[in-house]
């Protein structure tokens, strides 16, 4: 008995260590931001941190980016979830003729590569002026989102159980009421994860954000992706900037995990 | 998937339709676009040539270039490569982690992280921090082993695209085959138990099957989104050196803002996404006749 104590311990250390050096790039990044420019060539944990780097890299431009991401992010959740989250509803709830069929072509569209789409897209942006303006980024975003949305949605209003919605049509509920006032409270937190998901993808994208802008609206991804031909071999400054960006979607992942797993999995896994 | 059994006329249509009209705008119209493009010979920067009707010669022009072969090659190699082992990787992580201890559930969460962390960020930490041969740890590595630095982005730099994507989409595949395994009801456990069912034998026998469609759900997003890396290729290597680490998605950026011949580029779109739908039909395919 005892032997098999110490194997389980032992394989939970294991498991305490592989998520560490798993993740260990991240730390070394975080840790790194926290160095003077001289010392972070060199590994070692032992320093005196300084938050030098990070008072430069707040910079005008550094905002510039960040209001951009901001925006476009912000702005991509809430037209993804008003034009997402009532046609989930109707996809589950009202009678449609092939509401499998619609939900499937919501799906399938999630499989178009980028490129498919870039060719016009940019050449209709910039006959119309929309390259390098937010509400360019804000439209295609909301085009991967929407099906998303809808994919983990309509796998929340499904969960509902039929009997509430007859006792809601019973007590003299219309579909509105319905809507509002029994089925959001009901997959409120589903679809505020979903929402979370949808804004870690679209403050994260990457494709549409270098193709389709220049400097005035572009993201804090692209900001990123420019910084070692811009600034040079700023180690420290860079993993300063590095970790601003990812605090946010990573503190938001922590919160979205297991609504995301139900989400993608319920559909497929109980088919 | 109708639960209304109460048939009468609404205006749910209404309700569904400005969903259907955006996607369709956003997606599918300017995919038939494209379609239409790789017929032309339009080259954006150059309006006095006209646009003209070029019949298949863009596609000829494409599947007749070497590089596309090389690149259809990569991306082969990437997404195969990199589906085996991040399944097989997440599985081995879902039965380390699929116990309880003080701390157990931080350091799963831990553990998923790099998924949430943007491609150009991972791109950037690994290539200078970490791989650089010069400066980073690699550099100090070696040295205290007393070997060359390894080149990463030069000899091995498809390798590395792999590692990388390895690194992020690993914890993406755990997050889906972790919940599958928490699944497992506890009287299949413990009848494995007294069947004297464990380690190696229990989990091919017993889990594996129990949690397929976990696994098959985890592979068909991965592939998907494999599929479509471009963010890890631009930052790290930008496909080179030549084009030795570059995907099709990447190829096709390339064509459209580099040379910006659109009737080209827009034919190796179409071949791309021909490709990607042609991959994804044949593993949906190969799953769903497994299952049967």
């Amino acid at each position: 008995m005892k032997k098999a104590k110490i194997k389980y311990a032992l394989l939970c250390l294991l498991a305490v260590v592989v998520a560490l050096v798993w993740v260990f790039p991240i730390f070394y990044m975080i840790i790194s931001s926290f160095k003077a420019e001289a010392d972070v060539v060199v590994p070692g944990f032992i320093f005196s941190p300084t938050l030098e780097n990070y008072q430069t890299v707040l910079s005008d431009t550094f905002f510039q980016y960040l209001g951009n991401s901001v925006m476009i992010t912000i702005g991509t959740v809430i037209v993804t979830v008003l034009l997402a989250v009532p046609a989930a509803y109707a996809l589950v709830f009202t009678p449609l003729k092939d509401p499998n069929n619609v939900y499937f072509w919501f799906v399938s569209t999630t499989f178009l590569p980028a490129i498919a789409v870039i060719i016009p897209v940019y050449l209709i942006f910039q006959r119309i002026g929309l390259v390098d303006n937010p509400l360019a980024l804000i439209i295609l975003y909301c085009g991967a989102g929407v099906p998303l949305m809808i994919w983990l949605v309509t796998n929340f209003f499904k969960e509902v159980p039929m009997e509430i919605v007859e006792a809601a049509q019973l007590d003299g509920c219309n579909r509105w009421q319905a809507f509002w006032q029994i089925m959001i409270p009901l997959v409120r937190n589903g679809i505020f994860s979903a929402a979370l998901l949808v804004f870690i993808i679209t403050w994260n994208e990457f494709f549409f954000a270098v193709t389709i802008t220049y400097t005035e609206s572009a993201t804090l991804p692209v900001y990123m992706s420019k910084y070692m031909t811009q600034q040079g071999y700023f180690w420290g400054k860079m993993c300063a900037t590095g970790t601003l960006i990812c605090i946010i979607p990573i503190i938001l992942g922590f919160f979205t995990q297991k609504a995301l797993v139900k989400g993608l999995t319920s559909g497929s896994v109980k088919g | 998937m109708n639960k209304a059994n109460t048939k009468k006329k609404d205006h749910s249509t209404r309700v569904l339709l400005p969903a259907v009209i955006f996607v369709a705008a956003v997606t599918q119209i300017p995919f038939v676009v494209t379609i239409i493009f790789s017929f032309l010979k339009w080259n954006v920067k150059r309006p006095d040539l006209g646009i003209k009707f070029n019949g298949i010669k863009n596609f000829v022009d494409v599947l007749t270039a070497k590089n596309f072969y090389i690149v259809l090659k990569n991306t082969l190699i990437i997404i195969v490569v990199c589906l085996v082992l991040c399944t097989v990787l997440a599985i081995l992580l879902g039965v380390l982690f699929n116990r309880k201890f003080p701390g157990g559930y931080f350091f799963r969460t831990l553990l998923v992280m790099p998924y949430f962390v943007m491609d150009s960020v991972v791109g950037i930490v690994w290539k200078t921090l970490l791989l650089n041969p010069s400066m980073g740890l690699n550099y100090y590595i070696s040295k205290f082993f007393g070997f060359q630095p390894i080149d990463f982005f030069g000899k091995h730099s498809l390798a590395t695209v792999v590692i990388l994507i390895i690194w992020q989409w690993t914890p993406f595949f755990f997050l889906i085959i972790m919940a599958g395994l928490q699944n497992i009801p506890d009287d299949v456990i413990e009848s494995a138990k007294i069947d004297g069912a464990n380690g190696f034998r229990r989990l091919v026998s017993i889990d594996i099957p129990i949690i397929k469609k976990h696994i098959i759900t985890a592979m068909t997003l991965g592939l998907i989104n494999i599929l479509k890396v471009f963010g890890l290729v631009y930052v790290t290597t930008q496909g080179g050196p030549g084009v030795s680490s570059a995907n099709l998605p990447y190829l096709t950026y390339r064509t459209v803002f580099y040379d910006w011949s659109v009737g080209r580029a827009a034919a190796i779109a179409v071949v791309t996404v021909a490709i990607t739908l042609f991959i994804t039909q044949k593993f949906f395919k190969a799953t769903n006749k497994d299952e049967e």
